[in-house]
């Protein structure tokens, strides 16, 4: 644990001011709070929670795509913050992003080709000569036919979009990728083809990725580490395996037990949690899971629990944190 | 390309007549012929002479010089600087909007008439003044124009995705947001071409713009109208060349924006063949059903025969049974028509049990629920199947036989839907209470008051809280899950015996969508006697819900049965593929199918799902497979079923 981190986010937070009505007082509505995380050479990190926990605002902020109110980015050790302009874009070369909807990050004007060789040609990866062959290579590496590089995006179906996609961010030769929801979108079988990309590529390459999803299966089957947040915070982090396989936070329980599976198994209604994710703008006081926790206490409501060590690196935010409860077997 | 060839052309002609003018065989465009003004047309002067003698047409073709030149100089400078600005403050926002785009809205304030006469009274009149003036009014407009493009543009993930790349702002800006503004700035352009013309001709009537001798159409509008009683036929010409200029740059610009835009499919023949042919069939293809759902009796036949066919066991009678389901495009004349989209599907849902329809984007899923309840899409048809349905009166019918209004006496009744958009599913404008009790009214005798009161009851049913004040709110104003609540309620506020759920919970967070799925589950329990037919892509999903499972690949039906025997022993091996890519198990790789799924056009002959399958042999590319039932209940439409693990 003495290397460095590839990349390292501090106690990242990110709020918008928000005023209720013309005279009202301004409030700050956090969408990412305090979230430290870290990232190492070919490590892949799953961030998992429902729409509004902050995980896509998290990714944007880790690839300086968006400013953080507060907290640092160090990539390598370098704080992001300090760095701009020139230098700033020079580094974006070691890290990309694939996005969620493949219809809507290729510019659905320009050739395929022309959109993987950007990359190539803002950071002067190859010589000008070579560009044409290492296109053809990046089409070739992420699955497609050579005649893409010619083809406009709209001619090509979701699962081959997203192929695209992530040829265009291989294009710059990253050390690290954030891919938020890059399977959502897309078709059962289709999915298991990029799954199966993203997995090789880690493999192959030594990529370090941040994959940012709402399905757990996928982000057990893609990540060494998991990170389940709910409402801009962490409420628990550690190895996959362990939080996938022993949930200790209650939010994860329940968030495993809402994801269907194919293993014959009824819906239990006792399980579903009740309710939705409250406002970020009017969060419950105290742990901001208890309105929907089926183990909350009276305690629950004093002040929010910190991120504390489960075992050695498996930490929960939460003060009852453990295996799971027997259902009914409330204190 | 085809679409620019008259606009272009008959722009060529203008120009070059404009161009080549003075090389022209033309009438001195100055030479005065006072004994003959306003002679009518002769052979020497095809338009005839004005006031002063002069050749009409050639001052028209000089004309042009004057009036072209200044409107398109001052439409191109306009936009050229319109377009910078707004770019850049639509881009970079802040403190280069505000020196950019407001600080050229400061224009606007200004009446724009007043303006020009500003510009022209400083500068005095003439041709440079003029283009001058023009270009400061229209600067302001394709700023604001291509500023409010640009806002939409870059918040779009390709520009993020150029960001993340490190491409310098200004090429960003360039390349990515240029080309996807220029339809309204090509839009705007042609507009501005066209008002510049007239408020040149207005500015040069006023003797404000050009300077006579030189021609305009404007100063000949001017010069005409005194003498409009002796020869009226001076004023039609100018006019006459002003409009057809104007219109020919308004069609010029709409063509170019539909060429420009890569995503245009090719559409065989005019819209007028086009919208004939998708109305005008449907009687002649109901005709073509009736004989096949004879009356009552027919159909109850038809449902005897699917009874037994399916397995010999006594059970109770089936709720919906499709036979052989074909749909197809229907658009006589036009590209692809007779493609089949659904082919020869055949399913049969009993009372109270839930059908889970499964397949990929384009496979056919979706169509099939459509079709059932008379929903299909204009440009589709069924063009061939049954579908016999019994209502709760006992008789029986074909659904897909029935008409518009028999499909609107049974839908929101007896048969309906949930939707995966809740969101577009529901009226914004109208509240959700007021929604649910107009379904409930629909059908059903009773007052509104009563109606109103029941919608209440059943928000409060689909377990969303306070239901006396929701009731009361628009559907923008409830969250996602309660949204698809909401739905739900309408859809069974009938207590419908046929409930069709297309997607409704894949645009769901993991812990709503099991809410919604326990509130289907329990509203089942309430209306024990209710089929659900669910169609989803999302194999888990059908395991937690549904007791039968028919799976969907291009348009076919390949494989049906109970889903714990399904799951645990599929005998299609497009099932098979579809169970194994599922993330769950541990497994290092995932069963990744091969390929993509057929186009509607180029299906394969033989086995549709032959191309990506690892069992195919010959014969599979060759023949269509039959169907085979490898077990009581099960159906599969595999030749090679039996190797399939």
């Amino acid at each position: 644990m003495t290397e460095t981190p590839l990349v390292e986010a501090d106690r990242l937070s990110r709020n918008f001011p928000m005023r209720s009505g013309l005279f009202g007082r301004s409030r700050d509505v956090f969408a990412v709070r305090e979230v430290s995380l870290t990232v190492a050479r070919g490590e892949a990190v799953g961030v998992v929670g429902e729409s509004g926990c902050g995980k896509s605002t998290l990714g944007r902020m880790v690839l300086g795509l968006e400013a953080p109110s507060a907290g640092t980015i160090r990539f390598e050790g370098r704080d992001l913050s300090g760095v701009s302009g020139a230098e700033r874009r020079a580094l974006s070369r070691r890290m990309q992003m694939v996005f969620q909807d493949p219809f809507g990050s290729l510019d659905p004007r320009r050739s395929v080709g022309a959109q993987i060789a950007d990359g190539l040609r803002v950071h002067h990866i190859v010589p000008k000569a070579g560009i044409e062959t290492e296109v053809a290579r990046l089409i070739d590496v992420v699955g497609l036919q050579k005649s893409a590089a010619k083809r406009r995006p709209h001619e090509f179906s979701g699962g081959q979009r997203q192929r695209i996609a992530v040829a265009r961010a291989l294009a710059t030769r990253p050390d690290f990728i954030v891919a938020d929801e890059p399977v959502s979108a897309l078709d059962v079988s289709i999915q298991a083809q990029v799954v199966n990309l993203l997995a090789d590529l880690r493999r192959d390459l030594g990529l370090a990725m941040l994959f940012i999803a709402h399905d757990l299966h996928v982000v057990r089957h893609l990540s060494t580490r998991a990170v389940v947040m709910y409402l801009g915070r962490i409420v628990e982090e550690g190895p996959s395996d362990k939080v996938f396989g022993a949930p200790a936070h209650p939010y994860t329980r329940a968030l495993m037990a809402a994801t269907p599976s194919i293993t014959a198994r009824k819906v239990d209604e006792g399980h579903v949690l009740a309710g939705e994710m409250p406002s970020p703008a009017d969060p419950p006081s105290g742990c901001a899971f208890r309105t929907r926790c089926p183990i909350a206490s009276p305690e629950c409501a004093a002040a929010v629990p910190d991120l504390s060590p489960f075992e050695p690196g498996w930490n929960v935010r939460c003060i009852k944190a453990g295996p799971a409860h027997p259902t009914g077997a409330q204190p | 390309m085809r679409k620019l060839i008259l606009p272009v052309s008959i722009i060529a002609v203008i120009l070059a007549l404009v161009l080549l003018a003075p090389i022209l065989p033309l009438a001195d465009v100055r030479a005065m012929d006072i004994p003959h003004r306003f002679a009518g047309p002769s052979l020497q002067h095809w338009l005839g002479q004005d006031e002063f003698g002069r050749d009409v047409l050639t001052r028209l073709i000089f004309g042009a010089r004057a009036s072209l030149s200044i409107a398109i100089g001052s439409a191109l400078a306009a936009a050229l600087i319109g377009a910078t600005l707004g770019l850049l403050g639509g881009y970079f926002r802040g403190l280069v909007e505000l020196v950019t785009v407001r600080a050229a809205e400061v224009v606007l304030c200004l009446p724009p008439l007043l303006l020009a006469l500003l510009v022209v009274t400083i500068l005095g009149a003439g041709f440079w003044p003029l283009i001058l003036a023009l270009t400061l009014l229209y600067t302001p407009n394709y700023a604001r124009v291509v500023y409010a493009a640009t806002l939409q543009v870059r918040g779009l993930d390709y520009v993020t995705a150029q960001r993340a790349l490190g491409t310098h702002p200004l090429t960003i800006v360039l390349r990515t947001l240029l080309p996807n503004v220029l339809p309204p700035l090509v839009v705007q352009i042609s507009l501005v071409i066209a008002s510049a013309i007239v408020i040149e001709s207005g500015l040069s009537f006023l003797g404000l713009g050009v300077v006579p001798p030189t021609p305009s159409w404007g100063l000949m509008i001017r010069s005409a109208r005194g003498a409009m009683e002796q020869a009226p036929m001076l004023l039609v010409w100018p006019s006459l060349a002003l409009a057809g200029t104007i219109l020919t740059f308004n069609l010029l610009c709409d063509r170019l924006q539909s060429v420009l835009d890569p995503r245009t499919v090719p559409v065989g023949g005019a819209i007028w063949l086009r919208r004939r042919g998708a109305t005008s069939p449907r009687p002649s293809s109901r005709e073509a059903r009736v004989p096949r759902a004879a009356g009552p009796a027919g159909a109850g036949a038809v449902t005897d025969r699917a009874a037994t066919d399916r397995s010999g066991e006594t059970k109770p009678a089936d709720l919906l049974a499709i036979e052989g389901l074909t749909v197809a495009l229907d658009r006589p004349g036009g590209v692809g028509s007779g493609m089949e989209l659904v082919r020869g599907v055949s399913l049969a849902l009993r009372p109270g049990e839930t059908l889970a329809l499964v397949g990929e984007s384009g496979s056919g899923k979706t169509l099939t629920s459509l079709a059932v309840t008379g929903l299909l899409p204009d440009v589709l048809a069924v063009t061939a199947g049954t579908a016999a349905y019994v209502r709760r009166d006992g008789t029986a019918l074909d659904l897909l036989a029935e008409d518009e209004d028999g499909h609107r006496r049974l839908r929101g009744d007896e048969i309906s839907m949930v939707f995966q958009d809740a969101s577009a599913a529901l009226n914004p404008v109208h509240r959700i209470g007021d929604q649910l009790a107009e379904g409930i009214l629909a059908h059903r005798a009773i007052g509104r008051a009563e109606a109103a009161n029941e919608a209440v009851a059943l928000l409060k049913r689909v377990g969303i809280p306070d239901p006396e004040r929701r009731a009361r709110a628009y559907p923008h104003e409830l969250s996602g899950g309660q949204r698809q609540r909401a739905m739900i309620a309408i859809a069974v506020a009938n207590r419908p015996k046929l409930l069709l759920a297309d997607e409704p919970t894949t645009a769901l967070d993991p812990t709503i969508q099991a809410q919604i799925l326990a509130l289907i589950a329990d509203l089942k329990r309430d209306n024990p006697d209710m089929g659900v037919v669910f169609v989803t892509h999302n194999l888990a999903v059908v395991a937690e819900i549904a007791d039968r499972v028919a799976v969907m690949y291009a348009g076919e039906l390949v494989e049906e049965g109970p889903v714990a025997e399904v799951f645990a022993r599929p005998r299609h091996p497009y099932t098979a593929a579809l169970i194994g890519s599922v993330p769950e198990g541990g497994a290092e790789r995932l069963v990744a199918i091969p390929g993509t799924v057929p186009a509607p056009g180029q299906m394969p002959p033989g086995c549709r799902f032959a191309p990506r399958c690892d069992h195919a042999e010959a014969i599979c590319r060759e023949s269509e497979p039959a169907e085979f039932v490898p077990a009581p209940g099960r159906r599969t439409r595999c030749l090679r079923y039996e190797e399939v693990t």
